[in-house]
């Protein structure tokens, strides 16, 4: 298995008595994979995504980089969390501009034009100068998103972003999202307890159970339909379908029918 | 506030539109009562009128004072009216030197809050980043937080004297204390979500510190050093009217011996004039430095 990219090799986490992740954990993620962890809140799959970032570690087991054991936070993973996920006292441009403050290989120049070059990516351009406050839910998180890939992170870490959005705005969201994944080549992971959410956006779906995690079911979405999404596809049968395949797992893994 | 239903003069429009929906040509415009406007429940009135009522709720306020002396309602000897008070500050700024007192009172308040704040927020920060120091530290900050200033002046000047030292000691007991846990609730109450940010863009720990947690504190900050500036005048007044020969607290003591009343309220309405015109270019401040909020 050493060609995957992203391996989670026998993982178990535990908080004092508390069993988060059950032993044992394993799942290993391809380059460019758009992974969605599903499961009912507190399940630990936000746990599980933090351990890739390098925020907690795992109390037994490891994860690998290609190749290279996880230890604590990098460049090459960046995290877009769902609340305070930009700094309000710096302004959109300033806030992705922090996202390379701490990277020595970049000239100035090149970091104005990577700064420019993502803000117009994620449709910001004109809001360079004015603060989060201003701007909606949805426009924050494009800010982290933006300052994310101007980091230069090659793993994307997601912690239910587009949670407080409305539906909306989220779906604009998801769809641009997408776009960006192809367009720079990321790998992500994305955390959700909303199905449809993980149905429209994952190339595959990693069903949780309720705590402590366990993979319930892992459903290969991108062998339905491939890397391209478009909005119609939401109101196709094959959507409808997978969509309740799915929320019937889920409901199974939680518990809720037997 | 951002409730358009809670807003009478937002929400006029849109009953028009209802009322228009026969013929857009009559939109009369709803006209709101007095009243309603300015007793709209949680409503904001605009900051004109806000300066406005402030001034004219004073100004009635020193009124009905004054006439209360005037018509011999309460005595004036207890109770000397505003006019005689302004007088009276007016006459001890060139007989008694009152700019001196004052400026050596203001110079003890800013001295020991500096003293303070300089020892307080990097303590404060240390006791929030790092449990073990928070656990040494706050036994011995809580008792002494509760400690009242005044029962340990007598010991204040076995040790320091009559001196400056005896003035600056109490002030700073009386806020080091307050000041530190406000800092080390301030960090605290930094999103943990803005640390992990810095940390995965590549800060170090120091950076992580001085450059995201420090930053995300800082209006809280400058609002707990605001507050903790106004205890010191409280304490300051202990520590002048106990060992002084000079100072606003000096001057008040010194008045009510010769039970000159309308000097005494000189001196408090001087400390008044003080706190509030300080307090309001904080405020000012904290607008300006912190634009985004």
């Amino acid at each position: 298995m050493a060609s995957d990219y992203l391996v989670f090799d026998g993982i178990t986490k535990n908080f004092g008595d508390l069993s988060v992740v059950a032993p044992v954990f394993d799942l290993s993620v391809k380059r460019n994979e758009f992974i969605v962890f599903l499961g009912p809140s507190g399940c630990g799959k936000t746990t599980l995504m933090r351990m890739v970032g390098g925020l907690d570690t795992p109390s037994d087991g490891e994860i690998r980089m290609e190749g290279e054991v996880i230890e604590k936070p990098d460049l090459r993973r960046g995290m877009v969390f769902q609340s305070y996920s930009s700094f309000p006292w710096l302004t959109v441009a300033g806030n992705v501009d922090f996202g390379m403050k701490y990277r020595l290989d970049l000239t100035p120049a090149k970091k104005a034009q990577r700064r420019d070059h993502y803000l117009d990516m994620v449709g910001l351009a004109d809001f360079a100068d004015t603060f989060p406050n201003k701007l909606s839910g949805g426009m924050r998180q494009r800010i982290a998103i933006a300052r994310t890939l101007a980091a230069g992170s090659e793993i994307l870490l997601m912690d239910e972003p587009f949670g407080a959005l409305d539906a909306q705005r989220r779906e604009g969201l998801q769809l641009e999202l997408r776009k960006i994944q192809a367009q720079d080549s990321k790998t992500i992971i994305f955390v959700t307890h909303d199905v449809e959410e993980a149905v429209f956006l994952a190339d595959k779906i990693v069903v949780f159970t309720k705590r402590p995690a366990r993979i319930a079911e892992i459903v290969d979405v991108a062998a339905v339909f491939g890397k391209e999404r478009t909005l119609e596809m939401r109101d196709s049968e094959t959507f409808f379908k997978l969509r309740n395949d799915v929320l019937r797992m889920v409901r199974k893994s939680a518990g809720t029918i037997q | 506030m951002t409730d358009p239903v809670a807003l009478p003069h937002a929400s006029a429009p849109r009953d028009a539109a209802v009322g228009a929906s026969a013929g857009p040509a009559r939109r009369p415009r709803k006209r709101v009562p007095l009243f309603a406007r300015y007793f709209a429940f949680r409503a904001p009135i605009g900051q004109r009128a806000e300066v406005t009522i402030g001034i004219v709720a004073s100004i009635i306020v020193l009124a009905l004072w004054e006439v209360s002396v005037r018509y011999g309602w309460i005595n004036a000897l207890f109770f000397p009216p505003p006019s005689n008070i302004a007088a009276t500050l007016w006459g001890m700024l060139s007989d008694e030197n009152l700019l001196y007192h004052t400026g050596v009172s203001v110079a003890r308040v800013w001295g020991a809050f500096l003293l303070s704040a300089v020892m307080a927020i990097p303590l404060g920060i240390l006791m929030s980043c790092y449990r073990s120091v928070g656990a040494a530290c706050e036994p011995i900050v809580d008792f002494i937080r509760y400690l009242p200033v005044p029962a340990l002046v007598p010991l204040s000047i076995i040790w320091f004297g009559v001196g400056e030292e005896t003035k600056i000691f109490l002030l700073w007991l009386g806020t080091f204390f307050q000041l530190i846990l406000l800092v080390a609730d301030d960090m605290r109450r930094v999103p943990q979500e803005y640390i992990e940010i810095a940390r995965t863009v590549g800060a170090r720990p120091i950076q992580v510190l001085s450059h995201v947690a420090f930053r995300a504190m800082l209006p809280n900050l400058v609002d707990n050093l605001r507050i903790s500036l106004g205890w010191c005048w409280t304490y300051l007044i202990i520590a002048e009217i106990v060992a002084a020969d000079s100072g606003l607290g000096f001057v008040i003591w010194t008045a009510r011996r010769y039970m000159q009343t309308s000097e005494v309220m000189a001196g408090v309405v001087t400390i008044g004039l003080i706190g509030l015109v300080s307090d309001q270019l904080l405020r000012l401040l904290h607008r300006r430095m912190f634009r985004y909020l």
